[in-house]
């Protein structure tokens, strides 16, 4: 009859636009990792060293979810236009498996998160910057990541430079209170890294130090990283959910 | 408040000041310097926002401006006395320089003088930063100098401090003892608690939302499986659903023959029908 042909076109047509959109977010999910993965804030030290660095592992998963969803999307698409049921049924179990990957990566990246609170960085910061004898490799990453945030982005500490007087640090045993309240870091630097005016960083007189903290300059990207794969992820595996459900009904409907 | 010299005059010294005291020694050419004038200005923190005026070894003191004129000379000098709030009132004047109270022995005398300046630094038309700071020399501290030394406070106090205008003869001049001054008290890292104030809610949805899709899923494909695999056990015919299905492999089905007309009316043509 006309009107089932009808149902059944269209029923093709839009499984075939759900694979297309699927294999499409797959592609864009993981040129979204992979830039999330390749660092571009140079945050990773700070985050391995906290021993937190899950939405690291989320990202990972995604790339090759993101593969994953384009290949069977490809799949669903042949599977569909041909009405193969053998096609079908392996392209549902697999994307199956692979919804259950996804769907750990989301739940890691926004848990993660979560726990990237300023007390973390704060306790990691003093404990480990410019740390004397640096236990592993990971303690002079650290510095080295500090420092460069602190002159990159023109801030000192995590809440502010008060965090080096409110609390004894490693920095402290080794740099006494008098001649560094705060790293010379913290100090305005002239072109050659040498503060222009050391007394007045010393006194805190505004203009020649860092008043503010470093924590927005981290959890701005960290968040956004972390957003981008848990909420894109919940994005396309809601899509996903749709797509499936449609072709599990096509596929009970292909006779043998 | 008299000056006292840190070491003691002989018997015969003691002896003859206790005879000018008792007499109208005032004026007299031999008698004891007069005391030292007390000058209202008190020292204090400076009031404008600096984040470092108070640390945890240092402080910093508003220059006094104005304050020494009419009582110094250019010879004289202004000195520091910094003691712990508690010593405040037992600190003496020094009778000269040579009895000042050094910086190494802060914690046996409980007071010391220093940043000793010439008292032209602070006339009122001397052009200096607004700021002095207290225990910024870290270099004096461990060589043992004997010159006055502003080294780094080792407690953090209470302090008090006031100014002392020194000329030859001793003490011309005190401000005020300013009120204590605490310095800062650092804490352990380890009082930090990394642990977030409450679980964010995104993380509830996003985990509740896919636990649930998952589970419809998995259900369906279950469902779907289990019912393909029931039915062909049964060998049931699943009848014809609302939605008519489509199959794409036809199979090759012979078209019918047609059946013979029933035996009432035994003509094919219609219309040229005979009875028999």
């Amino acid at each position: 009859m006309a009107k089932s042909d009808d149902c059944v076109y269209i029923l093709q047509g839009l499984l075939v636009f759900g694979n297309v959109v699927i294999g499409m977010c797959g592609i864009a999910l993981t040129a979204e990792c992979i830039y999330f993965v390749s660092n571009p804030h140079g945050l990773y030290p700070l985050l391995k060293a906290t021993e937190n660095n899950d939405i690291y592992a989320a990202a990972w998963i995604g790339i090759f979810v993101g593969l994953a969803l384009f290949a069977l999307s490809i799949l669903g698409i042949i599977g569909v236009i041909k009405a193969s049921r053998t096609l079908l049924l392996v392209y549902i179990i697999l994307m199956l498996i692979t919804f259950a990957f996804e769907m750990a990566s989301c739940i890691t990246a926004a848990t993660h998160r979560d726990s990237l609170t300023p007390g973390l960085f704060l306790k990691q910061m003093l404990e480990r910057y410019q740390k004397s004898e640096p236990a592993n490799n990971s303690d002079n990453e650290v510095t080295m990541t500090w420092d460069e945030l602190m002159i990159k982005n023109h801030c000192c500490g995590v809440l502010g430079p008060s965090d080096w007087q409110e609390y004894t640090s490693a920095f402290r045993l080794t740099h006494n209170d008098a001649d560094y309240p705060w790293p010379r870091k913290c100090c305005v630097l002239d072109a050659q890294g040498l503060p222009v005016n050391l007394d007045g960083c010393k006194l805190g007189v505004p203009g020649y130090y860092n008043s503010n903290g470093c924590y927005d300059a981290i959890s701005g990207p960290v968040n956004t990283h972390a957003w981008g794969v848990a909420w894109f992820g919940f994005a396309i595996l809601c899509w996903t959910f749709c797509v499936l459900l449609g072709t599990m009904f096509y596929w009970s409907g292909i006779e043998y | 408040t008299l000056c006292h010299p840190s070491v003691p005059p002989p018997v015969w010294v003691r002896a003859r000041v206790r005879r000018l005291l008792s007499g109208a020694g005032q004026g007299s050419p031999h008698s004891l310097p007069a005391p030292p004038a007390r000058l209202p200005y008190v020292p204090h923190v400076p009031p404008m926002a600096l984040l470092g005026k108070v640390t945890a070894t240092t402080f910093a003191l508003e220059r006094p401006r104005c304050v020494f004129d009419g009582h110094a000379d250019a010879s004289d000098s202004v000195w520091l006395a910094v003691a712990f709030a508690n010593a405040s009132a037992a600190f003496r004047n020094p009778c000269s320089r040579a009895d000042v109270p050094p910086y190494k022995q802060l914690p046996t005398a409980r007071s010391y003088m220093t940043l000793e300046t010439a008292a032209a630094a602070y006339s009122c038309s001397a052009a200096s930063p607004p700021v002095l700071r207290v225990g910024g020399d870290t270099a004096c501290r461990d060589q043992g100098r004997q010159d006055p030394c502003n080294g780094p406070l080792p407690s953090p106090g209470p302090y008090r401090v006031k100014f002392l205008l020194m000329g030859c003869r001793g003490p011309k001049a005190e401000t005020r003892w300013s009120e204590p001054i605490l310095l800062r008290r650092a804490a352990s890292p380890s009082t930090i608690d990394p642990a977030p104030a409450r679980r964010g809610s995104d993380v509830v949805v996003i985990a509740s939302i896919l636990a649930s899709l998952g589970a419809v899923l998995a259900t369906t494909v279950l469902g779907a499986l289990g019912a393909k695999a029931w039915g062909s056990l049964c060998h049931q015919d699943l009848g014809t659903d609302a939605f008519t299905r489509r199959s794409y492999r036809t199979h090759h089905i012979p078209p019918a023959l047609p059946q013979p007309l029933p035996p009432s009316c035994g003509c094919s043509p219609p219309g040229l029908c005979r009875s028999a």
